[in-house]
C-alpha cells in the first residue's frame, strides 16, 4: 500500500516535471506569446465555450498566421504586465493596450485603433458632466488608463472634488459597488464600457464628455524592433485582405481601423 | 456559457488548484522537519540562519515571495525564464513559505516532549536518531496534526495567489467568466468547490487524528 503510493507520486511528479519541457519560451522564433489582461472583455476574455476569445486575440490569431507562427494566449496579472515582457515570457501586449502616455516605455505597432476613457453611470443617476462628479465616489481599475487619466495634471481640481476614487481591482466588482450602490460612477474604457452595459442600457449610461481620447497598439520591449516590424507588416497584409475590417466589424460592428493605411485607402 | 462549459472550465482550474496543494504539502511538510531540526541545532551560525529564515518567510506576503522566486532569477541574475517555469516557481514559492510554518509547528510538537523520555530512552540503550525517529516523532505527529489541519486548510485557500504569476488556478478562472459573463455564478460555484475540497481535507485530518489516537 505504501509502496503503491510512492510510486504514484513519483508517476505524477515525473509527468509534471517532462510536461514543464515540453513548455514553450517565448523567442518570437516558432510561437508568437501574447500576454493579456483575461479579465478584459471585449478584447480578451474567456468565450461562450470556454475558450480565450475576443477582438485583440482574434486579431493576434490571424497576424500570427501570417507571421508563420503559433499563437499562445497567455493570462497574465495585469500589474506584473512589464516584468512578465522583460523577462522574455511573453512576446507583446496585445490587450486593448494604450499608448498615450506610454510611447517611451515600449516597442509600438502603429496605433490600430481609437479609444477613449469615458464615465459610466447608474441610467437614474443625476450625474450628467464630469463636474457633477464632486461629493461622489468614483471608481477606477488599478493600473488601467482611465486611473492614470484621473492623476494627470488635467484632472487634479476634479478628483480632490470626489467624494473618494475607489481603485478597485478589476472592473467587474466595480460594476457589483455601482449595483449595490456602493459607488456613483466607474471611469472605465469606452469599449469595454459599452460591451458591460450591452443588454442593460435602460439600467447604465455613459457620459458624453470624454476623460480622455486615445489608442491602442500593440507593445513589445524596448528593444524588440525586429518582431514589432513583423507584426506590424503582418496588420497591413490584414487590412489588405479585408481581415482587418472582417474581424472589427465583428466585435465593434464598423471598421475600427485608424493605421495610415487605412486613412491612405478611404 | 453553458453551466456545463462553466464547470468543466471551473475544474480544469481546480485541477491546477489541487496540484498546488498536493506538491506543496508534498515538499514543505519534509522540508519544515528540516527546518524545525535546523532551527534547534546546537550549531550556532545554523540555528540563526533557519530563525532569520523563518522570520523573513512569515513576516513577508507570501505574494510578493511569489514575484521574487518567479522574476528574481530574471531581475537578479539575468537569466531568461520560460513560461514553463511559472509552475514550479509557484510550487518553489509555496513549499517553503508553508515549511516556515510547519517547522514552527513541529518544533513547539518537539519542544513539548518531557526530558525524562530521552533519559529513559537513553537507560534502555536506544541511540540519538532511534529515540527520536521511534519515540519522540511518532508522539510529536499526534500532538501537531491540528495545528497542521490549519495550516492544510489555510493553503487551499491560498492557492488563489497563483495568479499574481500568471497560474490560472480555480479562483482566476471564476473571475474571469464573472468578468466575460456578467454573472455571479462562477464565484458560487468557486465557493462550492472550495468549500467541499475543504471540507474533505477536514475529513481525511479528522480520520488520521482518530487512527493515532490509540492511548485513548
Amino acid at each position: 500500500m505504501k509502496k503503491n503510493s510512492f510510486v504514484l507520486i513519483t508517476l505524477l511528479l515525473t509527468a509534471v516535471v517532462l510536461s514543464s519541457f515540453t513548455s514553450v519560451f517565448a523567442d518570437g522564433k516558432t510561437t508568437l506569446v501574447v500576454g493579456f489582461d483575461q479579465d478584459f472583455p471585449p478584447y480578451g476574455f474567456v468565450g461562450e465555450d470556454g475558450e480565450f476569445t475576443g477582438y485583440d486575440l482574434e486579431m493576434a490569431a490571424a497576424a500570427a498566421e501570417i507571421m508563420g507562427l503559433e499563437v499562445v494566449y497567455q493570462p497574465i496579472a495585469w500589474d506584473s504586465k512589464d516584468m512578465e515582457l522583460d523577462s522574455g515570457t511573453i512576446d507583446c501586449i496585445w490587450n486593448g493596450f494604450t499608448i498615450n502616455g506610454r510611447e517611451d516605455k515600449y516597442e509600438w505597432t502603429e496605433a490600430y485603433k481609437d479609444a477613449g476613457q469615458v464615465i459610466l453611470v447608474k441610467a437614474d443617476s443625476d450625474i450628467e458632466t464630469l463636474e457633477d462628479l464632486a461629493g461622489k465616489v468614483v471608481a477606477v481599475q488599478t493600473d488601467s488608463s482611465a486611473l492614470e487619466a484621473l492623476e494627470s495634471e488635467d484632472y487634479k481640481d476634479l478628483v480632490a472634488e470626489f467624494k473618494d476614487l475607489l481603485v478597485v481591482a478589476q472592473y467587474n466588482t466595480a460594476f457589483m459597488d455601482l449595483e449595490a450602490g456602493a459607488v456613483d460612477a466607474i471611469a472605465m474604457d469606452l469599449d469595454v464600457a459599452n460591451f458591460q452595459i450591452q443588454d442593460k442600457e435602460d439600467q447604465y449610461r455613459i457620459l458624453d464628455e470624454m476623460l480622455q481620447a486615445e489608442q491602442y497598439g500593440v507593445g513589445f520591449k524596448l528593444g524588440n524592433t525586429e518582431l514589432r516590424d513583423k507584426v506590424q507588416s503582418a496588420l497591413e497584409e490584414l487590412v489588405k485582405s479585408g481581415k482587418f475590417a472582417e474581424i472589427s466589424e465583428k466585435w465593434f460592428e464598423y471598421d475600427s481601423c485608424v493605421m495610415s493605411i487605412c486613412k491612405d485607402e478611404a | 456559457m453553458s453551466i456545463s462549459v462553466m464547470l468543466s472550465k471551473l475544474g480544469e482550474g481546480m485541477i491546477t488548484s489541487v496540484l498546488i496543494f498536493t506538491l506543496t504539502l508534498l515538499f514543505s511538510l519534509p522540508l519544515g522537519l528540516i527546518v524545525a531540526l535546523a532551527r534547534m541545532s546546537k550549531n550556532i551560525i545554523l540555528r540563526n540562519f533557519t530563525r532569520i529564515y523563518i522570520s523573513i518567510m512569515r513576516g513577508t506576503p507570501l505574494m510578493l515571495q511569489l514575484l521574487v522566486v518567479y522574476f528574481g532569477p530574471y531581475y537578479l541574475f539575468g537569466i531568461s525564464i520560460s513560461s514553463g517555469y511559472r509552475f514550479w516557481a509557484v510550487i518553489l514559492a509555496f513549499s517553503i513559505n508553508y515549511a516556515a510554518y510547519f517547522a514552527e509547528i513541529y518544533r513547539g510538537g518537539i519542544e513539548s516532549m518531557p526530558l525524562g523520555q530521552y533519559e529513559a530512552a537513553r537507560v534502555l540503550g536506544y541511540s540519538e536518531s532511534q529515540t527520536f525517529m521511534k519515540i519522540i516523532l511518532p508522539q510529536v505527529i499526534k500532538r501537531i496534526i491540528p495545528a497542521i489541519t490549519n495550516e492544510v486548510i489555510t493553503l487551499i485557500k491560498d492557492t488563489s495567489l497563483a495568479f499574481s504569476i500568471a497560474v490560472t488556478e480555480m479562483f482566476t478562472v471564476a473571475k474571469a467568466i464573472a468578468s466575460s459573463e456578467k454573472t455571479m455564478v462562477s464565484y458560487v460555484a468557486a465557493g462550492i468547490f472550495y468549500y467541499v475540497f475543504n471540507f474533505v481535507v477536514a475529513v481525511v485530518m479528522e480520520s488520521i487524528e482518530k487512527k493515532l489516537d490509540y492511548y485513548r
